[in-house]
């Protein structure tokens, strides 16, 4: 990912010919696709593991808390900065402010990834259960 | 008589070696051709291997014609039923309409310093907030800036779906997935239109990068294109 980051606006893009992996093809699969009323027979299993927590509610009080966090450290951040910049200026703050936003980036790729809930968390495995019942009675209504 | 799963919907065509392998074959009717491979009893398994596998089929035969892709999961309890299926009306315009088309997902995400951005206007609540980092403060300098992202969000959508114009025939937008996450676009689009959609695209970065970070995946076969206006059969 570090590699994408360049000045120039094509390194702010990433670009796939088809899809690379199960984050891409999750939600496409399971919610697009073709389905004819009269002959549905989607039957499936295992579905829960994979979609659980793909949908982050914004709205979490956990979000918020996290969000005000992030202010505050940046915040705080651009406060030392102003400070060393006299320093900075002659060594090449350039160089500093890439390696920054560098991180900042890599950051938000691993919260996506662990938003896709990849990954099996232990705090997930009540919701998997609960949404697996529901999920079979979805499909059966949809015979 | 056996169960087959329903990879989707194409052309007759002679399907690869590689794909024919994997026990790939088409069921075909008068100029259309449902992509099965037989299936044992119970439900498929919606496993990271299975998944991939259905998009691997589905895009592959994309590459050189027209493809329907069906729902994962999609069974179907016998030949004839795919021939039934292959005989309704509404498939033969949907593979009309797609007949020179493909979906590009294009998604965007955005660096943690948007929230930076987004606070600017918040000082009074971040000053409270360091004087004080209580949860309650927390919460109300979150949600103010919740709030501007969220706006953020829905201007920077449109700045791009109007940057994109023309050469997208349709759009879904999904509800973005994730906290950071920008917005996230199932598009429409002419085969032919890819390479300008990506010009476009670079086009809207040098105007919105950094924060914005773009995600551009296609040609893929049109995924969510293929809802039928009614239900074939009720």
């Amino acid at each position: 990912m570090a590699v994408m980051q360049r000045e120039s606006s094509a390194g702010y893009i990433t670009r796939a010919p088809r899809s690379s992996g199960l984050a891409d093809v999750l939600e496409i699969l399971l919610d697009r696709g073709l389905v004819i009323d009269a002959y549905v027979r989607v039957s499936l299993v295992g579905i829960e593991l994979l979609t659980v927590d793909l949908r982050v509610v914004i709205a979490s009080v956990d979000t918020y808390l996290r969000f005000a966090e992030a202010v505050n450290r940046l915040d705080l951040r651009a406060v030392d900065d102003s400070k060393s910049v006299p320093d900075l200026v002659q060594k090449g703050g350039e160089e500093i402010a890439e390696t920054k936003t560098k991180g900042a980036v890599e950051g938000g790729m691993d919260a996506i990834r662990e938003k896709i809930g990849l990954g099996g968390r232990g705090g997930d495995d009540e919701d998997d259960e609960e949404s697996s019942g529901s999920r079979s009675r979805g499909g059966s209504n949809d015979r | 008589m056996s169960r087959l799963y329903l990879y989707g919907i194409t052309r007759p065509r002679k399907v690869a070696k590689r794909l024919a392998d994997q026990g790939i074959f088409l069921v075909e009717n008068d100029g259309r051709a449902a992509i099965v491979s037989e299936l044992d009893e119970g439900p498929v398994e919606a496993t990271r291997r299975n998944l991939l596998a259905h998009a691997d089929v589905v895009e592959q035969l994309h590459e050189a014609g027209v493809v329907l892709p069906a729902r994962f999961g999609y069974q179907l309890e016998s030949r004839e039923e795919a021939l039934e299926m292959l005989a309704l009306p509404e498939i033969e315009q949907l593979l009309e309409r797609h007949e020179k088309t493909c979906e590009l997902t294009l998604k965007g995400t955005y660096e943690e310093s948007v929230l930076a951005e987004v606070g600017a206007g918040l000082q009074p609540l971040r000053d409270a907030y360091r004087a004080s980092p209580s949860v309650e403060v927390g919460i109300a300098l979150g949600e103010a800036v919740g709030e501007g992202l969220a706006e953020r969000r829905a201007r920077d959508a449109s700045h791009v779906l109007a940057g994109l114009g023309s050469l997208v025939l349709d759009v879904v937008r999904s509800e973005p997935a994730g906290e950071l996450a920008a917005f996230d676009l199932a598009l429409l689009v002419e085969r032919d239109g890819v390479e300008p959609i990506e010009a476009k695209v670079e086009e809207l970065s040098a105007r919105l990068s950094p924060p914005l970070h773009f995600k551009l995946v296609g040609p893929l076969p049109p995924y969510s294109f293929v809802r039928l206006a009614t239900p074939a059969v009720a």
